[in-house]
């Protein structure tokens, strides 16, 4: 969990689940539909500037010639192999922390 | 809508704040996408303000972020060179920088805003209240070309500035200068209307205008048309023109009005015509005056008999000047009096008309405008000397930022950011304040002050309350930032602490704005304190008469007389049957109230030798019934008053007033002399004399006053009732008007006012103008003990260590003191002394503007200058005592 904190985290799952369209828009969809908060564009922006430059995440342009995107291209998320590590310690830190609280936490 | 395009400028905002974001295209498009969904969801104008927000937002947030903290660690960006740093970026990370360091001092902040927004809202609100007046074009086509003609400027009542309708038929022949020349009765008021219709009868104010009067100025009527010339003669077709206010609170608003008829006074007149809301005739011409419509009054001999009614306006043909047109009129005249020498009443005296209406009370405005920029000035002034103060303690942070590498050039500009964001949000408090100074002036009635009716804080007066901004920005922030960032971050950092020395040189300069401040207070309070005495030397005047509990109508007959006597039966049992109404005292009739409407007419003592150069005195002419004298408690002098035997058919008799007495008979006594005069054909037997009255204004003498019996004469178109109460006047209005109502049923009798009220109006603009100064005065005052107070807590707490020792040598807490407040005593003196001589300098010219007072009047000088220096006094007692307080041990050891 050091390298990451938990927005991060959900925003590195999220492109992970979008592996068909990994694009931000749809992350940030799937963000706002899924975590239970609002996404601003300028945060998801911003967490993507930083899991790129720790590394986590790379990404590409891929041009994209749709009228919907004013002939924009898109960009194209990939989670690295250090992202993948990433998110693996993180589930085994969450679960070992989890671990045994079952009746604790849901009475 | 597929080709739906986000808005263009918000597009090209985004794409220059992404232009070094490597992935800035995406995002572009990420937006794009969103905003095309949106178009479709919500339609194209919500779509259009949501893609301005989120570029708005983002572009922000990119560009504080790439040009912010170092800390930025974003990395593999290009293009952060120290280039940029001067740009845009750079100017939002110094307004971040600015904006925390005075997040860390709210009190600071809230109380710079706080004068500031005072300062800046005292002058957008007098710059709001002198536009119109002064600054604007009046409301009229081409106002540059429009002049007022008067007919002489010496005298002092109506009858002196306006001019016969045969000067107005030659001039408009004659005269080469004028596109057109026009003009209106300046005497309208004194014929009321009644309108019969299916509501209360409601007693009305119609202007009476040449046919072209709105042709020249160049107002078209909102519906129907303009007055033709036939309706212009005399006897001609019976027309009306309805003022846009009459119209809409009367007629709804209902544009089929034009074409029908209304019955005025008892004659039909058709409709021809509704003004625009644009054109308001009494906020220009005749303030304080609610004029209902315009009717046609003819050039024509007919009119001509009565002597001088018109105020003419004229507009200049192109080419001409006022000069070149006084030129032509002076020729003009020449000619006409060389062709008949016995004319009377022949002048012009052309000025342009904006000056004519602006000029009464253009020395009042400036001298606000003058005393709202030394409010400014103030707080200006208090403002760089707290900026000054905070100074030694921004030096070590100056220091920090200069060894990291900032330049002075950024240093000086991030200070500056700070002031001017303190300015803005101060300009912000001060729109607020200006706009609700000038609703509450635009909503007080009564005031005689022109255009005040369109008085708001418009988009001139924004952008005046913004410049101001701005340059008090500049102002109160360039010599501390200067001072602060002057290359002498080396002694901070080594001395270390915030309490470093603020330097001699600061410490003085500091000084020298509170001595400014003082001297500007001062002329501010001297000038405030004249005002105030002139206004309670106004208030205090002999009136002549008792205007307590007395209260009047304007008495307007709705049906015609037939002959005099039918006339004098109808207004004797008017003032019959309301003295008797229960808690009347009396009740009299005269044909206009003092302070009311004036005229005069030219006169002399029969028997008497003819003055050298025919220049005959002027009377005030007053008609009055028997009660009214005891009414308005107006004492008789000598003779004996009007009896109800002066009537037609017996002598014809007057009275005059004392001064009256005293100019036409030096010791000699009057009674029983007589006299002529051109307003009737008669010779007058004088057989008493009354006090005084003042009838024109406070400020005014009485004149020459002569009272005729109502019975003799038949010079008025209205007459006032007056009527003094036993009683509270509330308590009698509504019986006197039922009475009136049962006299006459078609009569309006809504409208009474107390005597009380006429002499407040009278007073109104001086306490208007008198109400705003010292406000700026007090202000000054205030703000002035605060910038004492401020500078000398600073030197007393940059002293503590200077004090201690002090206290340790021997000298007890009374030395110290004596000390501070010696000082505080010095700084208020030689500021004082300063104030004094620049009121002295200034007091020509506010010497127009005062009233029983001299404008060197020492008394106001050594009280206001005694105020001045007990607040001094006062406020750097609080100093004083902290340093008296100083414990040497614990100041030692600091």
């Amino acid at each position: 969990m050091a390298k990451i904190g938990e927005f991060e985290l959900l925003v590195l799952l999220a492109v992970l689940r979008q592996s068909d369209a990994p694009y931000a828009n749809r992350v940030r969809a799937y963000l706002e539909a899924n975590a239970g908060r609002t996404v601003t564009r300028g945060a998801l922006y911003r967490t993507l500037d930083r899991l790129t430059s720790k590394g986590l995440i790379e990404w590409e342009l891929e041009p994209s010639e749709t009228p919907e995107r004013g002939g924009h291209p898109m960009r194209r998320l990939i989670v690295t192999d250090e992202g993948r590590d990433a998110a693996r310690e993180s589930r085994d830190v969450l679960l070992t922390f989890f671990e045994g609280l079952g009746p604790v936490l849901d009475g | 809508m597929r080709d739906q395009r986000p808005p263009d400028l918000a597009y090209r905002l985004l794409r220059r704040a992404l232009a070094e974001d490597p992935a800035g295209p995406s995002i572009l498009g990420d937006l794009h996408e969103d905003f095309v969904r949106m178009a479709e969801r919500s339609g194209p104008a919500r779509a259009r303000a949501w893609y301005w927000k989120e570029a708005l937002v983002l572009a922000v947030g990119r560009m504080a972020r790439l040009g912010g903290a170092p800390n930025g660690n974003a990395g593999g960006r290009p293009g952060r060179g120290s280039r940029s740093r001067l740009g845009l970026r750079g100017i939002l990370a110094d307004t971040r920088a600015g904006l925390r360091s005075l997040r860390r001092n709210p009190g600071f902040v809230a109380f710079a805003t706080l004068i500031i927004g005072v300062g800046i809202g005292a002058s957008t609100a007098v710059f709001s209240v002198m536009r119109p007046l002064m600054l604007a074009p009046l409301p009229f086509e081409s106002p540059r070309e429009l002049v007022w003609v008067a007919n002489n400027q010496e005298g002092t009542s109506l009858s002196h500035v306006t001019s016969r309708s045969s000067n107005l038929r030659d001039f408009r022949e004659l005269s080469e200068s004028f596109a057109g020349l026009t003009g209106f009765n300046a005497f309208f008021g004194q014929s009321i209307y009644t309108l019969v219709g299916d509501a209360e009868a409601e007693q009305l104010i119609g202007v009476d205008v040449a046919h072209d009067f709105l042709s020249v100025l160049g107002v078209r009527p909102l519906h129907g048309r303009d007055f033709t010339v036939a309706e212009g003669l005399w006897a001609g077709p019976p027309a009306v023109i309805l003022g846009h206010g009459f119209w809409v609170r009367r007629f709804a608003g209902d544009p089929t009005i034009v074409g029908s008829a209304i019955t005025l006074n008892g004659v039909p007149r058709d409709v021809v015509g509704v003004l625009p809301a644009t054109f308001d005739f009494s906020s220009v011409f005749a303030p304080s005056v609610n004029v209902d419509f315009l009717l046609p009054f003819a050039v024509s001999d007919e009119t001509d008999r009565t002597g001088n009614t018109w105020s003419m306006i004229g507009r200049l043909r192109p080419g001409a000047t006022p000069a070149s047109a006084q030129r032509d009129l002076d020729r003009i005249i020449d000619g006409l009096s060389a062709e008949d020498p016995d004319r009377w009443g022949l002048g012009a005296v052309v000025t342009p008309l904006q000056e004519q209406i602006a000029a009464p009370f253009r020395a009042g405005m400036l001298l606000l405008a003058a005393a709202a920029g030394t409010v400014m000035l103030i707080v200006c002034a208090n403002l760089s000397n707290m900026l000054l103060a905070r100074g030694p303690k921004r030096r070590r942070e100056v220091a920090v930022r200069r060894a990291l590498g900032a330049t002075r050039g950024r240093l000086v500009r991030q200070l500056m950011i700070e002031s001017l964001f303190l300015s803005v949000a101060g300009a912000l408090v001060g729109y607020f304040i200006a706009s609700s100074v000038t609703d509450v002036v635009a909503n007080t009635s009564g005031l005689t002050i022109p255009l005040l009716r369109s008085v708001t804080v418009d988009a001139q007066a924004l952008a005046f309350c913004a410049a101001l901004a701005l340059v008090t920005g500049v102002a109160i922030g360039v010599v501390p930032a200067l001072q602060v960032s002057d290359g002498q971050e080396a002694s901070a950092m080594s001395s270390g602490g915030s309490r470093s020395r603020g330097g001699r040189g600061s410490s003085r300069l500091r000084e020298t704005l509170v001595v400014a401040e003082i001297a500007l207070a001062c002329v501010l309070l001297v000038f405030g304190g004249l005002f105030l005495r002139s206004f309670r030397a106004v208030l205090s005047v002999e009136l002549g008469y008792d205007p307590e509990n007395a209260v009047a109508w304007q008495l307007n007959p709705s049906v015609p007389f037939d002959n005099p006597n039918e006339m004098i039966a109808y207004f004797d049992q008017v003032a019959d049957r309301v003295a008797a109404v229960s808690g009347v005292e009396s009740a009299g009739l005269i044909d206009a109230l003092p302070l009311g409407r004036n005229r005069t007419w030219g006169m002399r003592v029969v028997g008497m030798e003819e003055p050298p150069d025919g220049d005959y005195p002027d009377l005030f002419p007053h008609m009055i019934d028997t009660g009214y004298l005891e009414t308005m408690g107006i004492p008789l002098l000598a003779g004996r008053a009007f009896n109800r035997d002066d009537a037609r058919g017996s002598d014809p008799v007057v009275m005059i007033n004392a001064s009256a007495a005293r100019e036409l008979f030096g010791g000699a006594d009057p009674i029983g002399h007589e006299i002529s005069t051109g307003g009737s054909s008669n010779d007058w037997r004088i057989i008493g004399v009354v006090g005084d009255v003042r009838h024109q204004a406070l400020e005014m003498g009485a004149g020459i006053q002569v009272y005729f019996p109502i019975r003799q004469i038949w010079g008025f178109n209205t007459l006032d009732l007056v009527v003094r109460s036993r009683v509270p006047v509330g308590s009698i209005t509504g019986p006197v008007a039922s009475v009136l109502r049962e006299l006459d049923p078609g009569m309006p009798t809504q409208e009474s006012w107390t005597l009380v009220s006429t002499v407040e109006r009278a007073s109104s603009s001086r306490k208007f103008v008198l109400t705003l100064l010292g406000t700026f005065a007090a202000t000054a005052l205030l703000l002035a003990a605060l910038g004492i107070y401020g500078v000398l807590s600073y030197t007393v707490t940059e002293r503590v260590p200077e004090i201690g020792i002090r206290m340790a040598l021997g000298a007890t807490s009374a030395d110290v003191l004596r000390r501070v407040v010696g000082r505080t005593l010095l700084l208020a003196t030689v500021g004082a002394a300063i104030g004094v001589v620049v009121s002295i300098l200034g007091s020509g010219v506010i010497a127009s503007l005062l009233f029983g007072v001299e404008p060197t009047d020492p008394l106001t000088f050594v009280g206001m200058i005694a105020m001045l220096l007990a607040v001094a006094a006062v406020s750097g007692l609080f100093p004083a005592i902290r340093a008296s307080r100083t414990d040497s041990v614990t100041a030692l050891k600091v």
